[in-house]
Parts: C-alpha cells; sequence; structure tokens
C-alpha cells in the first residue's frame, strides 16, 4: 500500500474516499503516532512548504492539532488571526482567498462556519486545501482520527458497532463518522430525539434510534457529541437536564453496550450534559486523550500525503476571471 | 376494597367487545372477575346488588376537563369535580394544563396527581402543557413530564401559532410516542368572537368565529403529524369538514384521531338563541348541517372520543353581556344523558355511542380501564338509557352552574357510579 498513489488533491471530506484512500492515511497515521511517541518529534518531509491556517470559527484544539502537525513535518506554519483580520473589515470570503493564494502557502487549512465554504474557497486557490470543519456539513480529520484510535484498540474496524449519540442534526463530525466508518464496513448507530435526528438520516448507511438504552444494546464503541448550549433552550430540546436523563451518558445507560465498550467524544465535553464525569475520566474505556493524541498524528499523515501530491505551482491564478 | 360484590340482573353493555346482553358482573379486591349471566342472585358475594335490568356499562372516560385547580378554586376543584364526575358516570377524567400555575413541570403533574389521589371520588389524569407557560415558544420538559404520569400533551386552548415550535415540538415528543393534542384554532380569527360565524350571528349583531379558523389550523395540525410521525388527536373537531379532513389524513397513514364535544352534538347556532352565554363555547355551536355531519361521523366510527368539555364558570364571569362573558360549559354530569339523548333522537347504536366514552378513549391513552373485561378495573355506571328528566343547573354537583342543558329535557340518567369496585355515586 505504501505505493498506492492518493488520487486527490484536497481533503473536503470523507465523502469521495474510498477504503484504500483511507487505510493509506490511517498507516501513515499509525506510523506518525510512533515518532510523536519518541523524543525527537520531528521530520523535514515538508521543509520549505508553507501550512496556512484559516479559521474563521474559534478552534483550540484543532486549529492547535494542525500546527502542532506542520511543525513537526518541518512546514512553516501560519496561522492567520482571522478575529482582527480584514475579513472583520467587510473583506470577503473569495478575496480573503485570493490575497492569501497570491502568498503561495502548499497547504491551507481551513475551518468555516458555514456548509461549504471550504470547497468554495478551494476552487479559487492553488493549493491543496483540508477541511478543518464546513459548517454543519464534514469535519474529515476528525473522522479519521477517531477511526485511527478505534482501529489501534480493536485491530479491524469492519463489523464493529459503533453507536454515535446527540445531537447529530448539528453535528459535521457525525456526518464525517457515517461516512468513514461505514466505508470500513463499521455498523453504525445513531442515537438522538428525533428533533436532533437529521431527515433522511435513514439513508445514510446508519441505524436510528430515539431509546438509548435500545441504541446501545451490544455496541462496541461509544462516540458522544457535544450538546450546543443554544440547543437546550425549548428548541430543540426542552431542558439540559431531561437532556442527561433520557441521551447522556451514564453509568447505567453505559451497561447496556458490551461489557467493556469504548468512550469516545470529540470534545471539548459538557460534563454533566451529554456524558458523566466519571464516565469521561474511565481509565480503561474511555478514549477521550488518546483521541487528541490520534488527532496530531492522523493530521501529520493528511499534510503529508497532500503535499506530496501537489502539482507544481506556477503563477498564481489571475484572479478576475477565476471569481 | 376487599370482598366481592355481585351486580346481577343488569343489561351488559361494552362497546370494546360488542357485548350486549343480560347477566351480571362480579367485583372482586376492585377488579371485574367475571361478566356474563353466570352472575346471578344466588352467585356467591358479600354484596349484591338487584340492577334491575338496567344498563351496566363501563364507567366513563373524559378527555378533557379544566377545574380551577390550582389556582381558581372558586370555579372548582380537583373535589368537586371528582363529585360532578362521579355524578355523570365519569369515572376517569383528564385535566387540562391551562390552570393557574399551568401544568408545564413534573412538580405540578405531580401535585395534579397526589391531590386528586386524596381529594378526587373517581380517576384523575393530568395532561402536560406542550409548551412552557402553554406561551407557544418553548416546548416543555415532555419526556420527564411523561414519566411523571401526564396522559397526553396540549397546549390547552390556547393554540402554538408558531409552526416551527410546534413542528419540533411535535417531533420531539414522537420520540417518545406520546399523544399530542391540538384543537384547530386560528387566534386571528376567532379572538373576541362569541360565536359561529354567519346570518343567526349577523342578525344578533355578534362577532362570529368562521369555519375557517378551525380548518386552517386543522390542515396545519395534520400536516405537521405527517410529516413528524407524531400521534395527532384533534381535539375538538366541530365541523364537517374538519371530519372529511380527518379521514383523508388518515387514509394518508396520519396517525390522527379525533374528539368531539358533546355539546357540538346536541346543540347548533340558532341555541344561543337569546344571548345565552352558558352556551358561550369554543369551538362554538356550529350549524345543524355539521352538527349532522358529526352524528354522521359518531355512527360511522369515525370520532374516537366524545368529551365534556367540562369548562366552569362562575356567574359573575357569565351574567353579562355576552361579548364580555366568559367561554365555557359544565359538562361533566351531562356528558352521559347527551350521549344517550342523541343516541335515541338520531338513532345511534346505544354501542357506537358509549364507545367514544369508554373503550375508544382508553385506547388513545393506552388504560386498561373503559372495558368490561376479567381484570379489569371495576370502573362501572349503571344507568337507565331512556329515563326522561330535566335538567336544573341548581342541581348539577359542579361547584359552577353554567351548563347550556340548563332547562332542556334529556333522556338517560346515571343511576349510580362504581371505581375499583367502590361505590362513588348512587342516586337517591
Amino acid at each position: 500500500m505504501a505505493d498506492y498513489a492518493f488520487p486527490h488533491r484536497h481533503l473536503l471530506g470523507i465523502e469521495g474516499l474510498n477504503r484504500l484512500d483511507i487505510e493509506t492515511l490511517l498507516e501513515l497515521g499509525d506510523r506518525y503516532v510512533e515518532l510523536n511517541r519518541s523524543r525527537v518529534k520531528h521530520t523535514n518531509v515538508l521543509a520549505g512548504q508553507t501550512l496556512v491556517n484559516l479559521f474563521f470559527e474559534n478552534s483550540t484544539r484543532t486549529q492547535g492539532s494542525f500546527e502542532i502537525a506542520g511543525r513537526r513535518l518541518g512546514a512553516d506554519v501560519v496561522t492567520m488571526p482571522i478575529a482582527t483580520s480584514s475579513v472583520k473589515k467587510g473583506e470577503t470570503l473569495i478575496d480573503t482567498a485570493m490575497t492569501l493564494n497570491a502568498m503561495r502557502p502548499d497547504l491551507l487549512v481551513i475551518r468555516h462556519g458555514s456548509s461549504g465554504a471550504v470547497k468554495l474557497l478551494s476552487r479559487k486557490v492553488d493549493c491543496a486545501v483540508i477541511n478543518a470543519g464546513d459548517g454543519t456539513h464534514e469535519h474529515p480529520t476528525q473522522a479519521l482520527l477517531d477511526a485511527l484510535t478505534i482501529r489501534r484498540r480493536v485491530g479491524d474496524i469492519g463489523g464493529m458497532s459503533i453507536a454515535i449519540c446527540g445531537d447529530i442534526l448539528h453535528s459535521r463530525v457525525a456526518r464525517s463518522n457515517v461516512a468513514c466508518l461505514n466505508v470500513l464496513g463499521a455498523e453504525v448507530r445513531l442515537i438522538a430525539p428525533r428533533t436532533l435526528t437529521p431527515p433522511g438520516a435513514a439513508d445514510w448507511g446508519a441505524k436510528i434510534f430515539t431509546d438509548m438504552r435500545e441504541g446501545l444494546k451490544g455496541c462496541d464503541v461509544v462516540m458522544m457529541l457535544r450538546l450546543q448550549q443554544e440547543r437546550m433552550d425549548g428548541a430543540y430540546l426542552p431542558s439540559a437536564r431531561e437532556f442527561f436523563h433520557f441521551w447522556g451518558l451514564d453509568e447505567e445507560k453505559l451497561s447496556h453496550a458490551k461489557p467493556g465498550a469504548f468512550i469516545m467524544h470529540p470534545g471539548p465535553m459538557n460534563r454533566g450534559v451529554e456524558i458523566e464525569s466519571g464516565i469521561a475520566d474511565h481509565k480503561t474505556r474511555s478514549l477521550i486523550t488518546e483521541q487528541v493524541e490520534m488527532g496530531v498524528a492522523i493530521r501529520m499523515a493528511v499534510l503529508e500525503t497532500l503535499a506530496k501530491n501537489a502539482p507544481e505551482i506556477g503563477a498564481p491564478k489571475a484572479g478576475g476571471k477565476r471569481r | 376494597m376487599t370482598g366481592r360484590t355481585a351486580i346481577y340482573n343488569a343489561r351488559l353493555l361494552d362497546p370494546a367487545s360488542g357485548l350486549d346482553a343480560s347477566g351480571g358482573i362480579l367485583i372482586e379486591n376492585g377488579v371485574i372477575a367475571e361478566i356474563g349471566a353466570g352472575v346471578a342472585k344466588t352467585t356467591a358475594a358479600d354484596v349484591k346488588i338487584d340492577a334491575k335490568g338496567k344498563a351496566l356499562a363501563p364507567g366513563l372516560i373524559d378527555l378533557r376537563v379544566k377545574t380551577g385547580e390550582p389556582g381558581a378554586e372558586n370555579k372548582e376543584t380537583l373535589e368537586t369535580a371528582g363529585d360532578a364526575a362521579a355524578a355523570g358516570g365519569v369515572t376517569t377524567f383528564i385535566v387540562m394544563p391551562d390552570t393557574d400555575p399551568v401544568l408545564d413541570s413534573v412538580a405540578l403533574v405531580d401535585f395534579i396527581k397526589r391531590r386528586a389521589d386524596s381529594v378526587a371520588k373517581v380517576k384523575v389524569l393530568p395532561t402536560g402543557g406542550l409548551t412552557i407557560g402553554l406561551d407557544g415558544s418553548k416546548m416543555s420538559e415532555i419526556g420527564l413530564i411523561k414519566q411523571a404520569g401526564a396522559a397526553f400533551f396540549t397546549n390547552g386552548d390556547k393554540p402554538v401559532e408558531d409552526a416551527g415550535v410546534l413542528r419540533r415540538a411535535m417531533s420531539y415528543a414522537a420520540s417518545f410516542d406520546v399523544l399530542v393534542a391540538s384543537r384547530p384554532d386560528t387566534p386571528a380569527l376567532s379572538k373576541n368572537t362569541v360565536m359561529n360565524a354567519g346570518a343567526f350571528a349577523a342578525r344578533l349583531g355578534l362577532r362570529g368565529t368562521p369555519l375557517e379558523a378551525e380548518w386552517i389550523a386543522l390542515a396545519r395540525d395534520l400536516m405537521l403529524a405527517e410529516t413528524t410521525g407524531v400521534r395527532l388527536l384533534a381535539d375538538c373537531i366541530s365541523t364537517a369538514r374538519s371530519l372529511s379532513a380527518i379521514v383523508r389524513a388518515r387514509n394518508n397513514g396520519v396517525k390522527v384521531s379525533c374528539s368531539v364535544a358533546a355539546y357540538s352534538l346536541f346543540f347548533n347556532e340558532l341555541d344561543v338563541g337569546d344571548y345565552l352565554t352558558y352556551c358561550k363555547v369554543q369551538p362554538p355551536f356550529r350549524t345543524e348541517e355539521d352538527r349532522l355531519a358529526l352524528i354522521d361521523g359518531l355512527k360511522q366510527g369515525i370520532i374516537d372520543a366524545v368529551v365534556s368539555a367540562h369548562d366552569p364558570q362562575p356567574t359573575e364571569d357569565k351574567r353579562l353581556p355576552i361579548a364580555d362573558a366568559a367561554y365555557g360549559a359544565v359538562g361533566l354530569e351531562t356528558l352521559l344523558p347527551c350521549l344517550l339523548s342523541i343516541a335515541v333522537r338520531e338513532d345511534i347504536p346505544l354501542l357506537s355511542a358509549l364507545k367514544t366514552v369508554t373503550c375508544g378513549p382508553a385506547d388513545l391513552l393506552g388504560l386498561p380501564q373503559g372495558r368490561l373485561a376479567k381484570g379489569a378495573p371495576a370502573d362501572l355506571v349503571l344507568f337507565d338509557p331512556t329515563a326522561p328528566w330535566a335538567c336544573d343547573r341548581d342541581d348539577l354537583s359542579s361547584r359552577s352552574k353554567n351548563s347550556p342543558f340548563d332547562g332542556r329535557k334529556l333522556e338517560g340518567r346515571v343511576l349510580r357510579t362504581w371505581v375499583n369496585g367502590a361505590t362513588v355515586f348512587e342516586r337517591g
């Protein structure tokens, strides 16, 4: 598989990736886990290349994870302070992209609050674009790091029962994970109240449950999602305490999953809302901090793979006609 | 209640099984132990009651009752409503959430249950308010309130006007498979109205509620029930066209049931007559065509439940110019006589009429009562199906006397009522 030529220029989503694409990234990710656990966590595979982080939405862990990943690969990493930038001064998204493109980065990591915005930008720039989360659409590196985390624990994801619980409707993590786990042959279950279950989710290749105990029955991995505060004010849910009562992960509900089932969460967690503290901190079953570790490794794998794929860049695209 | 009670020499009427035959019922430990011709005067029992050939049926279940407790105890308490229910042969009633405070929390639903258990002679189940304060903006804790014992969820007489809120509330409610009741009404059309809109209202110089007020809201509710998959109870429909909309929706797979206020089967708009404030109700008495269509719906089994729509109002709120008077009519004690009178006058099979106040509503809520079956609670009513009487509001047990049946002649009278095998009412 080492000589498999990854066929994509960007990583905009899990959708469109096949099993070989995903496994190639996971295997490279595995190797970077080893590097990251060694004393000298550094290679030069991206020496001389420039990675730009463009986060239109606040993020601590994903942004930091990409920064560390880029630095460990030897790239020059620049994180654009969007909150105080020209975007605030009224520059359009496309103009920002064109400006950045003229600085000739090699890799552009973008997070944006609107679904589809990253794809739009990818059409306007010459470098490789990595989606670090767009609206409620996709968050591919999260799905890949989750897959890497599970795979390292259970070997083969194929045939595993994996439950994703909580606010599926507004979750880009859920969308990417369903796609990724499906390609890898897992049985995916989505557990949520009807108000947070996306219409047509039954066609995503997942089983839909509203009852958590039923949904967790016999599953190998439980992935909890973050519940945004603004969903709990009576619009989608009556209250945080009702949500926790019926869909929060506690000992009792977890007992319906397979004995020893693993617990995951993309973070940041609301302890006491979607997950009980004791479970989040479980020594052997909680993989939550391991997910963060895998995040750096898989992002290194993604950056390296896409950088290798980049065509020789000539003059920057002529802005006018591409707009 | 321990010991054995035998009621014999009765005409047994059980809509659930279609039974209409002479026989008796043996009650043991508050439940029905035996039914049929086998229960006779000679049956071994501690108490023997000769029914003298009168009708013995499951006690009535009334899906729509308002009391004034908590908040307006001058209108009615759970205790006085319980007395009125017992006198009317109603052994289970469901209270609406429009109290003060509104029944929109676990604590209040629990309060009603405990309070009713200690003071009411009959079984009382609370509903849960669908939205907080019934203000139509935020859904209540539907899951927790259901667990606390709410029979179903409704916004009472205040429709949820925001379709987005209603859609999400219905969708959320569907997660728990709860029944959501909605009285179809469009406040923009019905606000400050007094009676049915039409020629008669125009002649009286009164503001009328157009039929569209019901149609528009019902059409919306049916669409949202269809897309959310919730079980919908179209509460107190009053027009012919509403019935056909419900039949159409059912044929399309929508999980919709419907109820009708007993008064809608008995009165038409002309009964408002000389500005009778006791006849000011929501939905209003409609046209004779609508009334006959509802009777037909009852015969055809389209109507799942007939309700009393019991809404006590004190004299001071009714003895006013009709435009200023409060809406509402008491109905617990007249529910069965009203149904029996219609059955006689409109030639409705007795079992079809009784179904809408026994197993019909029981099945909507999944209740064990409402049927004559071995092991079912001995909630029973003994009545004379044809006895003529004239309703006098001063004889009503309700704390409020605002009955549109006041002065009306009715056929059919309750003789005795049992809850869990214990007598809670006996006509002297």
